[in-house]
């Protein structure tokens, strides 16, 4: 005996494919955490030591802020850490993306040598870099800030590559027509009008570098990420939480006087907002 | 005005057009100058600050060219050993990416102006706030306290920073949702629920889902950094590798690295641009 169900009753074709992408995707997202062999359990942590943590961190040492001078001057070194990588590597990056964009390349063969270098740069993890440098150049902010300075020039080197190519090609032809080199087509077309978007972008850079050399610090980079780690390894939790607070304020500080620098200073839009 | 005013006499003690557009090309010189100034003493003081000597780095490129000689060959029979780590990191990445992505559409809907009330929104902004403030690297030293050495610590790190990055951006997207397209759902007879789910979620999707892929990329480099300090994968490799000199292993880590992060960057990219075309929510 069968049941005569009209069709519009039973679920339509679109929600059998939504239910049978959603059980798809709850599938892969189970075998990646059985693959590492991660279970629901392994989240449950005995909760009486966590509180114990949590004793130990509260209330953080807030006294730390005026009584130890060289937390400021560690603070300083990273934002000079980051502010010299920004500055350095903005510049480098803007060289050669003018070799890698396709516009005002002088030659196809240099463009591809030079984007091959930013991928290069862009992809060897930091921390092959920072512990190469650090055996070069010792411990201390000098090798954080060259390798902060290689993966600004990677990152920023694409994204201003990028926005050259987007430049109008027009001004760069009627600037070309009238007799000018190659070169200052370069200043006088494709220039000013990269220009707002690569100091957005520095801005930006700032933010990104700022957040990346507090990890190099704990390698050995110097600046508040060493003092974090150190009195981590002492287990002094009271300390950590007071310089956890000090970055937390730093990082959003910074990130809120880049925006509204930004947002001033800039009256195009960025071309890349990601 | 400026044409008819070029003929015009000018009343005495009044400047012509051109002496207040000269003038104003001075002001400008002398911003330029002042910033010029103001940044080369920046420049200057973290350099200062940074201990940056030019014979430090020369002998840097002296002393660095022999270390970065010892990495080669590449050790090519830890290929095998070392792609389980390889794995680990991927697969970090990626969870944490996909639950960053989930988390971060309810976070970023409280966050936004024209959807949550202020109260929500406030308390938000400010959640929001202070997990893009914490550094991976914070969170994960407090998650290893709690969890103990392992890829869980660094899958939340890494998941709880993508929350708070995906959900400014997304919530700043809501934000620029035109007020009418929310105002006509809403004037079918839609709930808010509705609203949310026939204009807000379509708009904000494919930024989603774009924002999400960069993550991604951004995720696996941090999972590198992450595992190095405790969370396992192939970072931790590549640190044990380096303390124990033993540099052509750690040259093929990099490699491997270097093969993965080029990997994503490359899937990324190009379902990044099949996204903003439209091609892949069709």
């Amino acid at each position: 005996m069968t049941l005569d169900v009209p069709a519009s009753a039973l679920p339509s074709r679109k929600l059998k494919l939504n239910v049978l992408y959603l059980l798809g995707i709850i599938a892969i997202i189970w075998l990646m955490f059985f693959s590492m062999g991660i279970s629901a359990s392994s989240f449950m942590v005995d909760f009486h030591f966590v509180w114990d943590l949590m004793e130990q961190m509260f209330p953080p040492h807030v006294s730390l802020l005026w009584t130890n001078r060289s937390l400021f001057i560690s603070l300083v070194d990273t934002l000079s850490m980051a502010f010299l990588a920004t500055i350095v590597g903005g510049g480098i990056a803007l060289v050669i993306a003018f070799f890698a964009a396709t516009n005002t390349t002088p030659h196809p063969i240099v463009r591809l040598a030079s984007r091959t270098l930013l991928v290069m740069q862009r992809n060897i993890p930091s921390l092959i870099i920072i512990l190469v440098l650090l055996l070069a150049v010792g411990i201390g902010p000098f090798a954080a800030v060259l390798t902060l300075t290689i993966g600004s020039v990677g990152l920023f080197g694409k994204l201003f590559a990028d926005a050259i190519e987007q430049a109008d090609k027009g001004i760069a032809e009627s600037v070309l027509s009238v007799g000018s080199s190659h070169m200052q087509m370069v200043r006088y077309a494709i220039l000013p009008q990269v220009m707002p978007s690569f100091v957005a972008n520095l801005f930006y850079a700032f933010d990104v570098n700022l957040r990346a050399a507090i990890p190099l610090g704990v390698f050995g980079g110097g600046g508040i990420g060493f003092e974090l780690a150190f009195a981590n390894g002492l287990l002094h939790y009271k300390d950590v939480m007071a310089y956890t607070i000090l970055i937390v304020l730093m990082i959003t500080g910074m990130e809120r006087l880049s925006d509204w620098a930004r947002r001033s200073i800039i009256t195009q839009p960025q071309l890349n907002t990601r | 005005m400026a044409s008819a005013g070029f003929f015009q006499t000018v009343p005495a003690g009044q400047d012509t057009p051109f002496m207040q557009w000269k003038r104003g090309i001075a002001m400008q010189r002398w911003k330029q100058v002042a910033i010029a100034v103001l940044l080369i003493a920046l420049v200057w003081l973290s350099a200062w600050r940074c201990e940056v000597h030019i014979a430090t780095f020369v002998l840097g490129v002296n002393k660095g060219l022999p270390i970065v000689e010892m990495f080669f060959p590449p050790e090519w029979g830890d290929i095998l050993g070392m792609l389980p780590a390889l794995g680990v990191t991927t697969v970090m990445a990626l969870i944490a990416t996909i639950f960053g992505m989930i988390f971060s559409l309810p976070c970023a809907l409280a966050a936004s102006t024209n959807i949550a009330p202020k109260p929500v929104r406030l308390v938000m902004r400010c959640f929001i706030a202070l997990e893009r403030g914490l550094p991976e690297i914070v969170q994960l030293l407090l998650l290893i306290a709690i969890f103990g050495l392992g890829a869980i610590p660094g899958l939340l790190a890494l998941c709880i920073s993508s929350i708070g990055m995906l959900a400014k951006l997304l919530a700043d997207g809501i934000e620029e949702i035109e007020p009418h397209m929310l105002e006509a759902v809403a004037g079918t007879g839609a709930t808010s629920s509705q609203v949310v789910r026939y204009a807000v979620i379509p708009e904000i999707l494919p930024a989603l889902l774009a924002q999400g892929l960069f993550r991604f990329e951004f995720n696996v480099r941090a999972g590198v950094i992450l595992g190095a300090l405790g969370a396992g994968g192939i970072g931790y490799i590549m640190s044990t590798a380096m303390a124990s000199l033993d540099y052509q292993r750690a040259c093929m880590a990099t490699l491997l690295t270097l093969a993965l992060t080029f990997g994503t960057e490359r899937v990324s990219d190009f379902l990044r641009s099949r996204v903003l075309r439209g091609g892949m929510l069709k």
